[in-house]
């Protein structure tokens, strides 16, 4: 475009000249130099990386087919079907060593991986948003306070941290014996150093008819929040919800659940031999990973929600407190809803790197996907390139799946702004 | 009628509930029933906390024992600081040689030391120190860290960095003294025989090739012992890993940033594919690939040792974090900027390096020392795959015979250390941003 315009004006100079003297002529120059011209530049750039960028990989790949071929490794995904030879540890599928597959191995992997991330996910939003607001209450201490917790905890890394609540903290948890009995005295949660082992409902056969009593409840619940919003619109009333709620949910299934009969029993741990039997367990591994996952994350968290709310202008919480609202409603009702559109996009890659710091679990031998697959299997199976390619394809599909939410609500933002 | 007062009626002091120790405490802690019992159990529970720690850590800490036993006989519920001392030379050394110790020391310094004239405001050609920091010392701590045989190019790297930083020095010296460049000063002390730029600039060539030559015999009369790298660890080998990160995610990042926004499509498609890919999968995961396939791709007889693999892995992997950092700074120059310099006659390179990248950069200091920050953080994971970092060292204690199952003290102390550089970072980014920053205060 620039090259146009200089062309233009050297043009005009010329006509002026030609007016002026006669005599002399500046020749223009050519017009078209193809060296200079910008697209032909562009072209030959491309056309150099793609040849260096090329060359690069067909040089990788041809290595590594030599040095495969050297080694007598195999390649291709037949390995899959292949049996594997050892025992996961904690499984959220029936595995048998000897029997089960690579193939299942990977998908013990993935639930794994998932499993520990979602509910660290969770649990790290709730307490992370938590911690943030305390960071801005007023009152100093508490303001402090969650300070301290935010700075220590994100200025160490979560590799020191999850080794410590490992080795230092669960690990040296009571013997079985002696186990923590974190139920007051009940017996039906118990914290020792093999892990946490709770009581768990065994659902009877009519326990379906409760379950079905549940979601009429919440129908309910929704009819009656819609009934109460249309109220409010029309007589500008508030009709009190959250009670009335509360109790739809609590009576209507609870009563169902006695007339049937109370179709539910507890399978609670018991101490047979060496170990516990029966109930739930989670070994002290996962239990490590889920509170390093969340202390991290809701320190994290809890800087985002800092700098979301910090964001609104002031001027907001002062109107809300000058039209008669309580602190806690102008929190809630104004300033909260607006911050949203600041602390949504950085919660949400927050989540991401959880999924991903999850992945740490192999420094513990929790058995997550990396620990499982990418070390395990690929100890005993080889398949370097295959196992490692699969891996990081999870990583992957998982960070697109997070990323399109995320685009999802950007769009969605973006409406409502107009 | 003297009802109007002549002079100026002082303002009064704020009532005392505002200005004193009591009026703040009502403010910000006791300012409603609810705050005061927060602040009350708070206190509480501060004190139970600070109260136990301080009982375990300093009170009943055990300081000097030779094995955990003995910590255990003089107290049994103290920390065991003992041992974390015992092993304070791996924490920081790995197992790098006890009497070569000094050229870690050495290394360290001649960094800190070449990089002080960059804080000293009257040292003229900071551009020129920082230009050579980044192409020389590195060659110059490979040799003193590594030591052993070196090939001709290795010793020519090593003179060159020993001539910047003579230069460097004598040049910081000068201008703290005299508020000149080096080059001025000699100039003006030649005085009227150097009467063209030219000869000024000859000369100057003659005495850096004068003294290259002195520096080139001189570093051939010594020879440092080889200590392979295998020897090293602690704290010295994380940041020796995380320096080279740190040094290289920055220009890294800024090439793949600004060929994510090129308009051409085949660097465009090509950056944004590296950058989305490093980003969506853990730094455990590219750790692992660089052990596992690395050794595929090399050509036969061509073995990559295990440190050069994990830090071709960090420094791919924190280059695509610092991208997306450098690309979030661009977003935020206005295209004003843009037109203002094609204005002027820039061209691509022109409007990129004088004037989009500097504010961009400016912009984005936070998060661009908040990434330096997380490359330090994740360099621990080189633990995992069998690497005696700092972390690497501060688990082996507990391995030690003598301190079998000490676990707690040694991380503690690491996370401390962790503590006070990530602390020291942040706190100079905020005050970079305050330097830097060109809004007018209103």
């Amino acid at each position: 475009m620039f090259f146009s315009i200089n062309e233009y004006q050297r043009e005009i100079i010329v006509v002026a000249n030609d007016s002026n003297t006669k005599s002399q002529r500046i020749k223009p120059k050519e017009k078209f130099n193809f060296f200079h011209d910008e697209r032909v530049r562009g072209i030959f750039y491309q056309l150099l990386t793609v040849v260096i960028i090329g060359c690069f990989f067909w040089y990788l790949i041809s290595n590594t087919a030599h040095n495969l071929e050297l080694r007598g490794m195999n390649s291709g995904f037949g390995f899959l079907n292949v049996a594997a030879g050892f025992d996961p540890g904690f499984k959220l599928i029936s595995y048998t060593p000897g029997i089960g597959t690579y193939g299942r191995i990977f998908l013990i992997g993935i639930l794994n991986t998932l499993y520990v991330s979602f509910l660290a996910i969770i649990a790290c939003t709730v307490l992370g948003f938590f911690i943030g607001i305390l960071r801005l209450s007023n009152n100093w201490l508490i303001s402090k306070v969650a300070l301290t917790f935010i700075e220590i905890f994100r200025n160490t890394p979560l590799l020191i941290q999850l080794i410590f609540w490992y080795v230092g903290v669960f690990s040296i948890l009571p013997q079985i014996k002696n186990s923590l009995d974190l139920s007051a005295g009940a017996e039906v949660v118990l914290l020792n150093n093999r892990g946490l082992y709770t009581a768990w409902p065994v659902p009877g056969e009519q326990f379906w008819i409760t379950g079905v009593a549940f979601m009429a409840a919440l129908i309910c619940v929704y009819l009656l929040k819609k009934w109460a919003n249309k109220h409010q619109d029309k007589t500008g009333k508030r009709v009190a919800v959250l009670l009335p709620s509360l109790a739809i949910l609590l009576i209507l299934p609870g009563l169902v659940f006695l007339l049937t009969g109370s179709p539910l029993s507890w399978d609670i741990p018991k101490i047979e031999g060496f170990n516990f039997v029966g109930g739930a367990s989670l070994p002290p591994a996962f239990i490590a990973l889920l509170v390093a996952l969340v202390v991290y994350g809701a320190a994290h968290m809890a800087e985002i929600v800092r700098a979301g709310i910090q964001s609104i202008n002031k001027g907001q919480n002062d109107a809300a407190l000058a039209i008669g609202l309580r602190q806690n409603k102008a929190l809630r009702l104004i300033i909260i809803p607006q911050a949203m559109p600041a602390i949504i996009p950085p919660m949400i890659s927050l989540w991401l790197s959880t999924v991903k710091n999850s992945s740490l679990a192999v420094a513990i031998g929790y058995s997550d996907i990396v620990s499982l697959f990418m070390q395990t299997s690929l100890n005993q199976a080889g398949y370097a390139i295959e196992i490692v390619a699969m891996t990081m394809g999870f990583y992957m599909f998982v960070s697109l799946i997070i990323s399109g939410l995320l685009n999802i609500y950007n769009k969605k933002v973006q409406l409502v702004e107009r | 009628m003297a009802f109007v007062k002549k002079e100026i009626t002082h303002a009064r002091p704020a009532p005392l509930s505002e200005r004193s120790v009591i009026g703040w405490m009502h403010k910000h802690l006791f300012s409603s029933f609810y705050n005061s019992i927060l602040t009350i159990v708070t206190l509480y529970i501060i004190y139970i906390t600070t109260k136990g720690l301080w009982v375990w850590g300093i009170a009943d800490a055990v300081w000097i024992a030779e094995s955990r036993r003995e910590c255990f006989d003089i107290s049994i519920d103290g920390a065991c600081w003992a041992g974390v001392i015992a092993w304070m030379d791996n924490i920081f050394y790995g197992r790098y040689p006890k009497d070569e110790l000094w050229r870690v020391n050495v290394g360290i310094l001649l960094l800190i030391v070449w990089m002080l004239p960059l804080w000293l405001p009257r040292v003229k050609g900071k551009i020129f120190i920082a230009i050579t920091l980044i192409s020389f010392y590195p060659f110059l701590a490979n040799y003193i860290f590594l030591g052993g045989e070196s090939s001709f190019f290795s010793q020519f790297m090593v003179s060159a960095a020993i001539v910047s930083f003579v230069v460097i020095m004598l040049n910081a010296i000068i201008g703290v003294i005299q508020g000149q460049s080096i080059s001025t000063f000699i100039a003006t002390r030649l005085g009227s025989s150097l009467k063209s730029e030219k000869s000024q600039r000859n000369l100057n060539l003659a005495l850096l090739i004068i003294t290259f030559i002195i520096a080139f015999l001189w570093q051939q009369s010594w020879v440092l012992g080889e200590v392979p790298w295998t020897k090293w660890g602690g704290l010295f080998l994380t940041l020796v890993i995380s320096g080279i990160g740190i040094a290289t995610a920055l220009p890294g990042g800024i090439i793949l940033a600004l060929g994510r926004r090129s308009k051409l499509p085949v660097i465009k498609v090509l950056s944004t594919t590296f950058i989305e890919v490093f980003r969506s999968v853990p730094l455990i995961t590219v750790l692992f690939m660089a052990t596992t396939m690395f050794p595929l791709f090399l050509p036969e007889g061509f073995v990559l040792n295990k440190l050069a693999q994990v830090i071709i892995a960090v420094c791919l992997f924190n280059a695509a974090y610092m991208a997306e950092t450098v690309r979030g700074g661009l977003q935020t120059i206005p295209k004003g900027q843009y037109e203002g310099a094609h204005t002027i006659g820039l061209g691509y390179w022109g409007t990129m390096g004088l004037i989009v990248m500097p504010q961009a950069l400016k912009n984005m200091i936070p998060n661009i020392v908040g990434n330096f920050i997380s490359i330090l953080k994740g360099t621990t994971l080189v633990s995992i795959i069998g690497l005696f970092d700092i972390l690497g060292m501060l688990s082996s204690v507990s391995r030690d015979l003598s301190w079998i199952g000490l676990h707690k003290e040694p991380l503690l102390f690491g996370a401390m250390i962790f503590f006070i550089l990530c602390a020291l970072m942040s706190k100079y980014s905020r005050h970079l941003e305050a330097k830097l920053s060109t809004n007018r205060k209103t």
